[in-house]
């Protein structure tokens, strides 16, 4: 009993530490994730909390869980249209990329060290893919506003590159275990299983998960818990069949999220809050189980490791696997620089005490070391990379307030909040000025803490909260009235995206005429759709065409479409 | 770039009321060709409705630049026009335009003349000076507003 009390209560104040740290963080700019890790280190042996913690297979099978509700949360949020751009080049890092830092890094490992290829390379799959918690928690932070090419590659790649190390991982550890036994074919029969059977069970688990829940009738709040055990399941069946349940769940998350699913909301909601508490609570096991004094004598061969991964091993394997899809340089630098290492490498750090390897001690603080350099020097400096390689974009919806709620009997629509800001030029605006889709309409405002009457509306004034029920498709158009109208936001904008708008259809020859500049060559009687498709095939939102002085934006696309495109003019 | 060297107090007018876009440039083209004597008004309409084609110049909250390239024009003329009523430019935000800045630049329109325009659509995206612009009292006062503008 007396056991059971101490750890409610030292888990408690392990979470509530980590969750207050949320407050004060992200005004530092740290990685969340850094913080979380920092906690465990300072309840550890080494620190403060002087907690003995050394049990690998808890933390292990901690580690993997957590992942596994990561991912799945993860692939959740992944709308296919971000396929579109980022799926194949995402592959091919995920796959060639993985191999060729793995390698590199392995190499390097081995000489440094002065230890066998095989343990060389296997340092070099532990630490091969990046972090997607450590990923998808900075892309969305509020503070970096990308190019969907590049988000999405890098959260795709961060969802799919896991089984890949996780599998040369395996793969190695199996080797080092008996060499004699091991050969190429059993390699290979691996990779198949695991990727073959990850890929179909996901892709099947995650269609079975979506019927069950738009078909069974149960308590409202049982449905998201029917989605976390069904994605546990999808990861426990394939993995107990030798595939790989890391790709399962994810694929899984993905599937569900592109079709129309009961409760989307509320499950949505509720696994954002399970995939925060899985990230706090690995970080943390993590943090507990290393100890910074035994992370010192390896502190000098580790970071020389960690320098190479992340200024040669990385750099070559994102130019390598990108080479066919003629990524922008700096998109490619940026992509370099966002090979954030996380939990997995930790995770798949633990694998070799539990094979029982000679150098596992070895290889599992030269990991954790590697992810703290990771998270310290790339995870603080992605914001102003991004802002150095001029790749930050104006901020989308990140300034209104969004409740997302669903309505019961009807699925694809939304009651959404807005909070009016006092620069909004709606203010002044009645309800029926406001500039909405058909479906759309308002139904409350609260003002000043207080639900209004129908006939007090009047005209809007700043704090004002508007709620509405919108068509899901509707919202990002809805975001963009409420939004449009914030000055500071306009001003970013017009800088970004251009002074005037063109018609997608107009003619290159026509637009080079009213402007004096050089059509480019061979482009004369394309409209502006057609010289995009030519010169900038797979074009994203934010990709610019020079055309002598002044710039051509795409402003808004419409799946693969162009809809609408700015002319930026030069400035002072 | 002075404001001041385009814009001369008599291509400033306001109070006048259109009940279209294509009447609304006739009106600008004639107050443009003010500034430039050697111009007929139907050239430069001709131009304006041109650039139109591609693309409606309304940049949203309330205003337009309705600009071409011009021969016989050596540097930038510039010409405002205040509406009494909006007016519908077919504006991508899709609320009416009451405030018109016209702009010329010379058929070899180079890098600086881009600049021009770019700095009165800057001016433009202020909303104080929008307001201003919208309470200023007479043609002399909105051109003082418009010769006399710095940016924040």
């Amino acid at each position: 009993m007396e056991f059971a009390n101490h750890m409610i209560l030292l888990a408690a104040v392990l979470f509530l530490a980590s969750i207050l740290a949320t407050v004060i963080t992200p005004r530092l700019g740290v990685p969340l994730l850094l913080v979380f890790l920092i906690i465990g280190l300072l309840a550890g042996e080494d620190g403060p909390g002087n907690i003995h913690f050394s049990d690998y297979p808890l933390a292990n099978l901690a580690g993997t869980a957590a992942l596994a509700v990561i991912l799945f949360d993860g692939g959740m949020r992944t709308r296919m249209e971000d396929f579109r751009v980022g799926l194949k080049p995402a592959i091919s890092l995920a796959s060639l990329g993985v191999l060729v830092t793995a390698a590199v890094v392995g190499a390097f490992a081995a000489w440094l060290l002065d230890l066998g290829w095989a343990e060389g390379l296997l340092i070099g799959a532990i630490v091969g893919s990046t972090d997607a918690a450590a990923v998808f928690s900075l892309l969305h932070n509020n503070a970096v506003h990308l190019n969907k090419r590049v988000t999405s590659v890098l959260e795709i790649e961060s969802g799919s590159n896991d089984p890949m190390a996780i599998l040369m991982t395996l793969v190695l550890i199996a080797y080092l275990q008996d060499p004699e036994a091991f050969g190429a074919l059993d390699t290979l029969w691996m990779l198949v299983l695991q990727g073959g059977l990850g890929a179909a069970m996901g892709i099947g688990g995650g269609r079975l998960l979506v019927k069950a829940i738009n078909r069974l009738e149960l308590s409202d709040s049982l449905y998201p818990l029917l989605a976390l055990f069904g994605g546990l399941l999808i990861f426990g069946f394939t993995a107990v069949l030798h595939g790989s349940g890391f790709l399962a769940v994810y694929l899984a998350g993905i599937t569900m999220a592109n079709r129309r699913l009961r409760a989307a909301a509320s499950i949505r909601r509720f696994h954002d809050g399970i995939a925060w508490m899985a990230q706090i609570g690995m970080f943390v096991i993590l943090g507990l189980l290393a100890s910074p004094s035994k992370l010192w004598p390896v502190a000098g061969p580790a970071l020389l490791i960690a320098l190479v991964l992340i200024l040669v091993a990385r750099p070559l394997s994102v130019w390598l696997a990108l080479l066919p899809f003629r990524f922008p340089a700096r998109e490619q630098v940026f992509i370099s620089w966002v090979g954030l290492r996380g939990s997995v490498p930790i995770v798949l750090a633990t694998y070799p005490w539990l094979a029982n390897l000679e150098n596992a001690a070895l290889f599992f603080n030269i990991a954790f070391f590697i992810v703290l350099v990771s998270l310290l020097i790339q995870g603080w400096t992605v914001a102003p990379a991004a802002r150095l390689l001029g790749l930050q974009m104006p901020a989308s919806s990140a300034l209104v307030h969004r409740i997302e709620f669903d309505l019961p009997g009807q699925r694809g629509y939304e009651i959404v909040s807005y909070r009016i800001g006092h620069d909004s030029s709606l203010i002044g605006l009645r309800h029926k000025e406001l500039p909405l889709q058909d479906v759309s309409r308002v139904i409350a405002i609260s003002r000043a803490g207080r639900l209004q009457a129908y006939r007090d509306w009047g005209a809007l004034r700043a704090g004002d909260y508007v709620s509405l029920v919108a068509a899901e498709r509707d919202l990002p158009q809805l975001d963009e009235v409420f939004r449009s109208a914030r000055r500071p936001a306009r001003e970013a904008e017009q800088r970004y995206f251009g002074e005037f708008h063109l018609d997608p259809a107009a003619k290159m020859a026509d637009i080079a005429d009213a402007y004096g500049v050089p059509p480019p060559s061979g482009a004369n009687d394309l409209d502006v759709r057609g010289v995009f498709a030519k010169y900038l095939p797979n074009a994203v939102v934010g990709d610019r065409l020079r055309l002598g002085d002044i710039d051509l934006v795409v402003r808004r696309m419409d799946r693969d479409q162009i809809t609408d495109v700015g002319l930026r003019l030069p400035h002072e | 770039m002075k404001l001041a060297d385009i814009l001369s107090v008599d291509r400033v007018s306001s109070g006048h009321t259109f009940t279209s876009k294509k009447k609304a440039l006739e009106e600008l083209s004639k107050l443009l060709s003010k500034g430039a004597p050697d111009v007929g008004s139907g050239d430069i309409l001709n131009s304006l409705s041109a650039r139109e084609k591609l693309g409606s110049t309304g940049l949203g909250h309330g205003v337009a630049i309705p600009h071409g390239r011009m021969p016989g024009v050596n540097e930038s003329v510039g010409a405002f026009m205040r509406l009494k009523h909006p007016l519908d430019y077919e504006a991508h935000d899709g609320n009416g335009v009451d405030l018109v800045f016209g702009l010329l630049v010379p058929q070899n329109a180079t890098e600086a003349h881009l600049k021009h325009l770019a700095a009165i659509a800057e001016m433009f995206s202020d909303e104080n000076f929008c307001r201003a612009a919208r309470e200023a009292a007479d043609d002399q006062a909105l051109h003082a507003l418009l010769a006399n503008f710095k940016p924040a």
